[in-house]
């Protein structure tokens, strides 16, 4: 006769055991325990009282604001769309909104697998930024002509920060593979212009790019303030990202080119299909970092004077009537730029798991 | 066509004060296989990989089927289409399925359409007994699996000449087998098959021609029988010696 297995003892499994073993199993550990319980409690209530329940949400209940009650929300109604939309003129502000989903578009797509091709990725970045730029700017089809020191907020962010994305990663991997160059001189002078790029503050480089080079350049060759400054950043976010592609080149085996070489594959196609890959899956975690870093500079073009989400807010606390309002409008920018770098930092996430599973 | 599948003339190679390859001359013909043996760091994956262009020579001549392995990168590419190789690590491409590996050569190599690739990838790949694992990733299989997996990433190229670099020198013991069992299988047919290895009876089973390589130069060269009964020259005998052993 068979004997029935007995259940483990009731001690050693279910929630109570759960919570001995993993928050009170000594008692220090029950202190410790207990001190973060009742801090966490604070923090959260604190929140929930601030931030939620005695909120003023409308700007009818303005005048509440700023005697001793909840986060005064009012002000986020009231102001949204200079936030989101800087100086950009108040009708045309839904062209302002399809762009940027326009460009928002594009860069989910741009991170679906199906559009990582040598064709449809320049294409689908040439239809996005193509529509961005057309609606931003029109002047055309009766739409009233909007010019780059207009455009601002959340849309010119999100521009700024997929422009220099998609322009300088390309010239980081031309960077990268013309520091490996063979050739001395290729190597050396792309070697130079990376430590200068790089030893220059971002700063520098925007303020070069908005001032300087107009009094240096032709009037025919200065283009648009807001392309230089786009120009600028890209050299200089290229010139970080190359170092970290180089880093990816470097941890794959001389053999898989060899490889590659005896099977005949044309140059290119030891570039884009079996180098580029793996540099790139090396150093994903780098090369998000990097991305990260870059959308949260972008607040930097304010100093020339672009109307960016941060200079926005700014703009808001500015003036007389809100001035008081300045922790809801910051932690509301906070916001805005949690949602975009988080997003971020999952798909990093998401991708090394991808990865991982292709690898095995 | 040429005289020979593969000339060396006078081949000589250094690595800085190195002199890698010696004056090395030697025919290769026609659906033959050549095993080339001798101790490490005797110049032996050095000449094979001269074959195809993976290492340039500094003096000296090299026709491979009738083409001339130099710096002229139309030539070389003449070569590389018909010459295939296998390598000590595997060398196959982590990031792609066992069956795109084999495809994506041809689709690149020699510009075969993919559904074409597809069908000559996976007989291929039957062929060698890895068919099966056709959707997996490289690392998901064993070494032995894997090294058939370049086999028939090679073969799929059709190519005339086959090299070997030590093949089976990355693999544990109990995989060697099935390696050189479908190697075997292949010097029946009429490729031209050059292998440096360090697997002795395999050689004295398949070679028609062996050649012991000390210090870059060839030092003697002979029928298998003799080379491993009868061999003349006292490297050649101490090395046989050090392998039976």
């Amino acid at each position: 006769m068979a004997i029935a297995a007995l259940p483990p003892p009731a001690t050693q499994t279910g929630v109570g055991a759960w919570l001995r073993k993993h928050f009170f199993s000594t008692w220090y550990d029950a202190i410790l325990s207990l001190i973060f319980l009742a801090l966490i409690f604070w923090v959260v209530s604190g929140i929930w009282t601030w931030g939620l329940r005695d909120a003023i949400w409308t700007v009818e209940n303005r005048d509440a604001c700023g005697h001793g009650v909840g986060a005064c929300w009012a002000v986020i109604q009231d102001r949204h769309r200079l936030i989101l939309f800087g100086l950009y003129p108040y009708e045309e502000h839904w062209r302002s909104t399809l762009a940027c989903l326009a460009v928002i578009a594009t860069m989910i797509l741009s991170c679906v697998p199906l559009f990582w091709t040598v064709w449809r990725l320049p294409i689908l970045w040439i239809v996005g930024f193509g529509t961005f730029v057309l609606l931003m700017r029109g002047g055309f089809a009766g739409l009233p002509l909007v010019t780059t020191e207009q455009w601002g907020g959340l849309s010119l962010t999100i521009f700024i920060f997929s422009a220099v994305f998609v322009l300088g990663m390309p010239l980081a991997v031309i960077l990268a593979f013309a520091r490996r160059s063979s050739l001395p001189v290729i190597a050396r002078v792309t070697g130079i212009f990376i430590d200068v790029f790089r030893s220059l503050p971002l700063l520098t480089i925007l303020f070069a790019a908005a001032v300087v080079v107009p009094l240096v350049l032709p009037d025919w060759l200065q283009g648009d303030k807001l392309g230089r400054v786009i120009i600028g950043f890209s050299l200089f976010f290229a010139a970080y990202q190359a170092e970290i592609i180089r880093a990816g080149l470097q941890s794959i085996p001389d053999g898989q080119v060899e490889a590659a070489v005896s099977l005949n594959m044309p140059f290119w196609s030891q570039v884009v299909d079996i180098q580029l890959p793996q540099a790139f899956r090396n150093t994903l975690p780098s090369t998000i970092n990097q991305a990260v870093i870059t959308f949260k500079e972008t607040s930097i073009v304010t100093i020339i004077g672009f109307f960016e989400v941060m200079a926005s807010g700014n703009a808001v606390v500015g003036t007389g009537e809100w001035g008081q309002q300045y922790v809801e409008v910051y932690l509301f920018l906070a916001f805005i730029y949690f949602i975009f770098v988080f997003g971020l930092s999952r798909y990093g996430a998401w991708l090394e798991t991808r990865m991982r599973l292709g690898h095995g | 066509m040429a005289e020979h599948a593969i000339s060396f003339g006078k081949l000589n190679k250094y690595y800085g004060d190195h002199h890698a390859l010696r004056d090395v001359s030697l025919d290769v013909e026609y659906g033959e296989t050549l095993v080339v043996c001798g101790p490490s760091g005797s110049g032996k994956s050095t000449l094979i990989r001269c074959v195809n262009g993976l290492e340039t020579y500094a003096g000296g001549t090299l026709s491979v089927l009738g083409h001339t392995v130099g710096d002229d990168e139309r030539e070389l590419e003449a070569v590389r289409k018909r010459v295939g190789m296998v390598f000590q690590n595997f060398n196959l491409f982590p990031h792609l399925t066992i069956v795109e590996n084999c495809v994506l050569p041809q689709i690149r190599g020699i510009g075969r359409p993919r559904a074409e690739a597809t069908e000559v990838a996976m007989a291929q790949l039957d062929r060698m007994q890895v068919g099966e694992h056709a959707q997996k990733f490289p690392d998901q299989i064993s070494g032995g699996q894997q090294q058939r997996v370049a086999l028939a990433r090679s073969l799929s190229l059709n190519p005339d000449i086959m090299l070997f670099d030590e093949p089976t020198s990355a693999l544990d013991p109990e995989m060697i087998a099935e390696v050189l069992d479908v190697m075997q299988e292949l010097t029946r047919g009429n490729m031209t098959i050059i292998c440096v290895t360090h697997e002795m009876g395999f050689a004295r089973a398949v070679a028609d021609k062996v050649i012991l390589m000390a210090d870059g130069a060839i030092v003697e060269q002979g029928d298998p029988e003799q080379m491993f009964t009868a061999p003349k020259h006292p490297i050649t005998q101490e090395f046989m010696k050090a392998v039976k052993s």
